[in-house]
């Protein structure tokens, strides 16, 4: 397969230097993975495949085409319909990107513990493991273990001579664990995943205790009763906050053709605290939203996107960049070679405070504390997320365990609502991922430490 | 399927595989303008093999490399379940879901449609952005298996999106949407008419209380809890033993008002299957009938693990083992009109969308989300849009409940679903 990859990147070199378009680029990968999904006692799956996508991409005239292939050998012809594709349309408006300087540069995942080495058996007596572990409760009425890793090959090449390399390992685990007592039934969901080898799910034994406990113990917890509440939000949640309620909102594809939305996002504006910041970061190796390059070639940077409470930046593709005049931030991402890149974020987190937990706690006579996520969704106004759970707090202290802690509000309003913001951060990502715009599971992570939000919608009955 | 039987490395008890492939041009207009045309060309094969009694799976999208995959199967196997049920040998074609005027599909024509769309909506709302998704696709999907089938039948498909935002002076968001499918190019011009009242009605701001409301869920919105309970009915979340209605058959758990069908059928979905990814014959079959649990989707496996008939419900893309899922869904109509609903509330809500809905804990019912585009009810009336509040309950209580659809039904996609009102919801504001 090499060979044939090879000799498809030979030819879309030559196809882009003669393109005779404003801007055209090829993407190619291949992959080889192994999934092995356990549910209690029974095997789901255990499958190995591979795949092979090429993508060719063109501006033209101010219009873009898009050919998307597996049979790779064929590049000339793709390379035309993409251009065919272009042609077809002659709009008033037209696109343009951000143009880049060449660069040309080979990465490689350096893993601890090569996956290719580990047998197949290996893999499974592992995630075997983590099953038992998650059924180790009488309580547990059934499992879900998966174990996945990929071993992929990624070619990105353009018309201003760029040509990247990135020969990548990903491996992760995912684990649930389905507690049921009467009608109630819970389940709990923990995943670790990231670049590099089999030392990332190695030793995770802990993390699966920690399902079924939680499972468990959500059992014999309440639903909260809806209402106005005081909410101390753990460094997930504070980390799913950000990436849902503001960091959607600073992806400039949702700005860049709207005047009022540019006018609520005008840098300078002030949305937080003074002592708030929140950062995008996609050259953090080792975290799921790390990326040597998007898939547009270009390298990723620490983006500020508030600083100090105020509204610094946002995230660009070489598109949005151009529209806006503002400088490309490495953000355009594709959830694969057979998808338009459009922009997306990467590592993004609301950066350390100058409060330690404690103090947090200690200012709360009668609130919330919410952990751990279930999910979070936003229409870029209002937003909705689910904890996994909470503990009421009073004086201080956590006391009774709830369930069903569903989180709702407005953007702006909540981000001036936090008041304070500890020192603990933790960055967090899983075998899942962010979606948008039909794409759908982007590796990313998200994290935060301890923060503070005052008067959060809480849904619930009563 | 000559090269499949060369390529088994030994004995085997059966096989099937499938070969998908597929052409697709999809057009995408970004923010009120022609933003992309593509051209997409895809095909895949997956073949898993069972071996004394246990099964492994391979897929590949290579062509050239599909022995590869066939003798990875193998090896595989001996890591499966056993599994001791028998692939079908009687699989029949009665159809296609296959529409030769998806040829008649013209971009430019499409293009032209869709200014002409834009361009309206604009006319209405000049500070609008619209997005727009219009495709068109067709396929082939071959099945083969160690009983002697050896099918194909090809596919056709088309879909249009149109998804509107508007951004008040007051920075309030309307955001909404409308789309369908079908297996041949068709127009969409009543989307107009529906997505203008919508942004009218939802500039105008209403006011509702905390307290329990009659909800009105027009059919897209109700196809979301319909799925909740959908997925409860499914065989492998039955057999698992987390789905509420597991060891429930032939109980009444809901209003005898409340009908669901799986109907692989459904006339013009683009959805529907001659026979299901395991060359099983499909037939539409009421689920809950008159709120009565009848019967569970399976595959042949969970058929098998429990104990009944397959009931043709297996989906599998070339790069997955096969598992049950619904191919269409269908919930019976009730008496009165959508207009008559309306007319008999007091106060009340009409909810349109959702954020957040499905990320509780769905696997009992229990449902809280925040209403993304909702409309107040006033005196038999539709009035403005109440936002900023939420709607929480369970579903299986309200379908057990008093419960009361409409006589007029939409398809959406693969569904097919009326209106439908509960008379108390509860709602935080």
């Amino acid at each position: 397969m090499n060979d044939r990859f090879s000799e498809a990147a030979e030819k879309g070199s030559k196809l882009l230097q003669s393109a005779g378009c404003e801007f055209a680029e090829i993407r190619f990968s291949s992959g080889v993975g192994t999934t092995i999904s356990l549910s209690g006692v029974n095997v789901d799956s255990m499958t190995s495949g591979e795949s092979l996508a090429g993508s060719v991409r063109v501006l033209k005239n101010g219009s873009w085409g898009f050919a998307t292939f597996n049979d790779i050998s064929s590049i000339e012809r793709f390379f035309n319909s993409a251009l065919t594709a272009a042609s077809i349309a002659s709009p008033d408006e037209k696109s343009r990107v951000a143009q880049s300087g060449s660069v040309s540069a080979v990465f490689r995942t350096e893993p601890v513990e090569d996956i290719n080495i580990i047998t197949l058996d290996e893999k499974f007596e592992l995630i075997k493991s983590y099953n038992k572990i998650l059924q180790s409760s009488p309580k547990i009425q059934t499992t879900k273990a998966i174990y996945r890793d990929v071993n992929s090959r990624y070619l990105y090449m353009n018309s201003e001579g760029s040509n990247l390399s990135y020969e990548k390992m990903h491996c992760g685990i995912s684990l649930t664990s389905v507690a049921k007592d009467g009608s109630i039934i819970q389940p709990f969901h923990e995943s670790v995943s990231g670049y590099g080898g089999y030392e990332i799910v190695r030793g995770r034994e802990e993390l699966a205790e920690k399902v079924v406990k939680i499972a468990v113990d959500m059992l014999s917890a309440e639903p909260l009763e809806g209402g106005t509440y005081d909410v101390i939000l753990d460094p997930r949640l504070s980390g799913v906050f950000i990436h849902e309620a503001f960091g959607h909102l600073s992806e400039a594809d949702f700005i860049h053709e709207n005047p009022r939305m540019k006018e609520q996002m005008t840098l300078g504006r002030e949305f937080g605290p003074v002592n708030f910041n929140v950062i995008d970061d996609g050259s953090i190796p080792g975290l799921a939203g790390y990326i040597p390059f998007d898939d547009e070639g270009i390298y990723p940077q620490k983006t500020y996107l508030i600083k100090d409470g105020i509204l610094t930046g946002r995230l660009h593709s070489r598109e949005t960049a151009d529209k806006m005049g503002e400088g490309v931030t490495g953000n355009g991402r594709a959830i694969g070679v057979m998808r338009q890149p459009i922009v997306r974020m990467t590592n993004t987190y609301i950066d350390n405070g100058d409060r330690s937990r404690d103090e947090l706690f200690d200012s709360l006579d009668d609130g919330l504390y919410a952990v751990d996520v279930i999910g979070g969704q936003t229409n870029l106004e209002m937003f909705t997320f689910t904890a996994g759970y909470g503990y009421k707090i009073k004086n201080g202290k956590p006391g009774k365990m709830f369930r069903d802690v569903i989180l709702s509000g407005n953007v702006f309003n909540t981000l001036k609502s936090i008041s304070m913001i500890a020192d603990d951060r933790e960055m967090f990502g899983g075998l899942g991922g962010c979606g948008k715009g039909g794409q759908s599971p982007l590796p990313v992570s998200y994290g935060g430490p301890h923060i503070l939000v005052k008067n959060v919608l809480i849904g619930g009955r009563k | 399927m000559d090269r499949i039987l060369e390529s088994i490395p030994g004995k085997y008890r059966w096989f099937d595989a499938v070969h998908v492939a597929g052409r697709s041009t999809p057009l995408s207009f970004r923010n009120n303008r022609l933003h992309s045309l593509s051209e997409s060309e895809n095909s895949g094969f997956g073949i898993r093999i069972n071996r004394d009694g246990r099964t492994g799976f391979s897929y590949t999208n290579d062509s050239q490399r599909k022995a590869g995959a066939v003798e990875r199967a193998y090896s595989m196997a001996p890591y499966g379940d056993p599994e001791n049920f028998s692939l079908p040998s009687d699989t029949t074609l009665d159809f296609e879901p296959y529409d030769p005027a998806i040829d008649s599909f013209s971009v430019k024509d499409e293009i032209e449609a869709a200014e002409k769309f834009i361009s309206d909506m604009r006319a209405a709302f000049p500070e609008i952005s619209i997005d727009m998704g219009v495709s068109a696709s067709s396929g082939v999907m071959r099945l083969m298996n160690s009983e002697g089938v050896d099918l194909s039948y090809r596919d056709s498909y088309y879909s249009v999106s149109a998804s509107c935002v508007l951004v008040m002076d007051n920075g309030v968001r309307i955001d909404t949407w409308e789309g369908k499918s079908d297996l041949r190019p068709v127009d969409y011009s009543e989307f107009k008419e529906i997505l203008i009242e919508k942004i009218k009605r939802a500039q105008l701001q209403e006011k509702i209380a905390t307290g329990s409301y009659p909800v009105i869920l027009p059919p897209q919105a109700f196809s979301r809890f319909a799925g909740i309970i959908a997925s409860g009915l499914n065989g492998i979340s039955v057999w698992k033993g987390v789905s509420p209605f597991a060891g429930r058959l032939g109980e009444k758990i809901f209003s005898d008002k409340f009908t669901l069908a799986d109907d692989p059928l459904i006339e013009g979905s683009p959805y529907r299957i001659p026979f299901d990814a395991e060359g099983v014959n499909v037939s539409r079959k009421e689920l809950i009938k008159d709120g009565v649990v009848q019967r569970f989707i399976t595959d042949l496996k969970y058929a098998e693990r429990l104990g009944t008939e397959p009931s043709g419900n297996a989906s599998r893309g070339f790069s997955s083992l096969p598992s049950p899922s619904f191919t269409g869904v269908t919930v019976e109509p009730g008496s009165s009109s959508f207009k008559e609903m309306i007319a008999g509330i007091e106060r009340g809500i009409v909810a349109e969308q959702f954020i957040g809905l499905g990320q509780s804990n769905t696997l009992t019912g229990d449902f809280s989300a925040s209403l993304d585009l909702a409309f107040l009810v006033e005196n038999g009336e539709i009035k403005g849009r109440v936002k900023d509040c939420m709607m929480s309950g369970n579903i299986i209580d309200l379908l057990k409940g008093d419960v009361h659809f409409s006589s007029e039904r939409e398809r959406k996609g693969s569904i097919v679903m009326p209106y439908t009102m509960f008379p108390a919801v509860s709602i935080t504001a």
